[in-house]
């Protein structure tokens, strides 16, 4: 099983709590990255050398909202194959539509219910750490 | 003369005779026949005439009488006879003046009316030709012709025209393509802002049901149970506020028609929803009639059914639970019934069902949108909705459906 590295793009500080207490509590052995919202995420992503192996996105942030930054990651020649995951409460089918347009390696909705929660990113982890993942 | 001769040329005589008088008979026949023609065509030309000048009073009623501007001209455009129609669109005094129509072409059209005249020899008419003229009042006005040439012994010589002042149709037409594209434009608007406002309704509540569960599982031996019975009190409340957020974001979007219509195979269409729908063991759904195609949007037609299918099971409270749907075909529209053998409705609240936040039964799983819901989709396919209902003993549910 591969330790992932994850950039997680959120701007709402319960849902980076959520995701990291739900790893702990999982006992997995990833490490995560935050990043509050599209602007700060292609800041981390400027260091080369340290690339996230895949990345949790979130759509409705303020700055730089989701949509428009995976137009940005998708059209730079490196970034391009990282595997971006939504993260989102948007079950909008346009704003889905247009994701997977762009490129996207997964579309999941946010539930309410944190046990739902626990058990969507458990198994969102599972899938990706037995994936083979470009090498930096 | 011998004897013989005699009557040989006697009976030649008589023969002669008999033929000749028979000759006589069948011209006089046919002066009798000749003449009673002659009566007959004497009398198809006085009702030919008759006729033709009837006609032309009823043209000349036609004429005057029209509530369209009626015009014939010369092949120059030349005024030769006008309606007082005609008189008031193209504002003269009276029908004397004189007059061209071509030269009331509004210069920015001259070139369009210049085809539509060429074409108007070529082809021998012109129909829906919309040009600008000024008037000899000097005010502009878009008109709409139907014109047809009159011909003399094959060669034209005139040329007739319906004309009809469609300035303000026009701007009325104008205006109304510009209220729908402005409607089109806020019917997106308001969708993207209900998903919005959506989002951001859930987003804390999917926080504050994440810090429940951590102070539950930070403090797991140290609660009492009642603190723990009003926490899975507080998770009940935020799932029935999770599920009115959704409910108002579909009642939202079910007044934009936004797919193009198709056509739904109902019975198709239900027996899903059967596989679908929690059913419990002691509800049966029957299906009475095969239920029709019609033309619509699958995915609302599929919210009408499931709403009704799922509030008659939710609402059963006898041992052996029925749901049977059925169709009847009333010409214009099919009319579909969905009746359970529930705990029926008062008649007090039947029409109050349909309005939205009107949950009578307050549950954990009643919204008060559904029947709403119902009730717009089934105004969108022009149909009506209303109920029958014995309390105790069931109630049904009637709509209509637009073929």
């Amino acid at each position: 099983m591969n330790i992932l590295n994850i950039l997680l793009i959120e701007d709402d500080m319960i849902e980076v709590m959520k995701l990291n207490r739900t790893i702990s509590k999982l006992e997995l052995p990833h490490n995560i990255v935050e990043a509050n919202n599209g602007e700060e995420a292609l800041k981390v992503l400027q260091k080369k050398d340290e690339l996230p192996d895949i990345i949790l996105l979130d759509l409705n942030m303020p700055k730089l909202n989701g949509i428009e930054f995976l137009n940005i990651l998708k059209k730079d020649d490196v970034l391009k194959y990282i595997p971006t995951i939504i993260l989102t409460t948007s079950n909008n089918q346009r704003d889905l539509l247009e994701c997977y347009r762009i490129g996207i390696a997964g579309y999941v909705l946010k539930p309410l219910k944190y046990e739902d929660y626990v058990s969507k990113i458990e198994k969102l982890l599972g899938y990706w750490s037995i994936n083979e993942l470009k090498q930096i | 003369m011998s004897q013989d001769k005699i009557d040989m040329l006697q009976r030649a005589l008589a023969r002669e005779k008999a033929a000749r008088k028979q000759a006589e008979k069948i011209l006089e026949n046919k002066a009798a026949e000749l003449y009673e023609a002659k009566q007959k065509l004497e009398k198809s030309y006085s009702e030919l005439e008759a006729l033709l000048n009837k006609t032309d009073s009823q043209l000349q009623g036609v004429f005057e009488n029209i509530v369209d501007a009626y015009v014939i001209m010369d092949l120059m455009g030349n005024i030769l006879k006008m309606n007082d129609a005609a008189v008031g669109l193209l504002g003269f005094s009276d029908a004397s003046e004189n007059g061209n129509l071509m030269d009331m072409v509004h210069p920015t059209d001259l070139k369009l009316v210049a085809g539509t005249f060429k074409n108007l020899l070529f082809e021998g008419t012109v129909t829906d030709s919309n040009f600008k003229i000024v008037t000899k009042q000097k005010i502009e006005k878009l008109v709409h012709v139907n014109a047809s040439i009159i011909y003399d012994e094959g060669k034209p010589v005139a040329a007739q025209g319906i004309v009809r002042d469609i300035t303000e149709i026009n701007s009325l037409q104008i205006q109304k393509e510009r209220l729908l594209e402005k409607l089109e434009k806020s019917n997106d608007e308001l969708q993207e802002y209900a998903h919005i406002v959506s989002h951001d309704l859930k987003s804390p509540l999917r926080s504050i049901d994440a810090l429940v569960n951590w102070i539950k599982e930070d403090n797991k031996d140290k609660l009492d149970e009642i603190s723990l019975h009003n926490f899975s009190l507080i998770e009940t409340t935020l799932e029935k506020m999770e599920q009115l957020i959704s409910d108002v974001l579909v009642y939202s979007s079910v007044g934009v028609e936004t797919l193009e219509k198709e056509t739904v195979d109902l019975d198709a269409l239900v027996s899903d929803l059967k596989t679908i729908l929690f059913v419990p063991d002691h509800v049966s759904i029957s299906v009475i009639q095969p239920l029709p195609k019609i033309e619509g949007e699958k995915v609302k037609l599929q919210q009408l059914f499931q709403n009704l299918i799922s509030n008659a099971i939710k609402f059963i409270d006898k041992e052996v639970g029925l749901v049977e749907i059925d169709v009847k075909d009333n010409g214009t529209h099919y009319q579909f019934s969905v009746k359970d053998n529930g705990i029926g409705i008062e008649e007090k609240f039947h029409e109050k069902i349909f309005k939205i936040f009107h949950a009578l039964n307050k549950s954990k799983h009643s919204t008060g949108i559904g029947l709403s819901i119902v009730k717009k989709i089934v105004d969108l396919h022009q149909g009506q909705i209303w109920l029958e209902s014995i309390p105790n003993l069931g109630t049904t549910f009637f709509f209509t459906l637009k073929k």
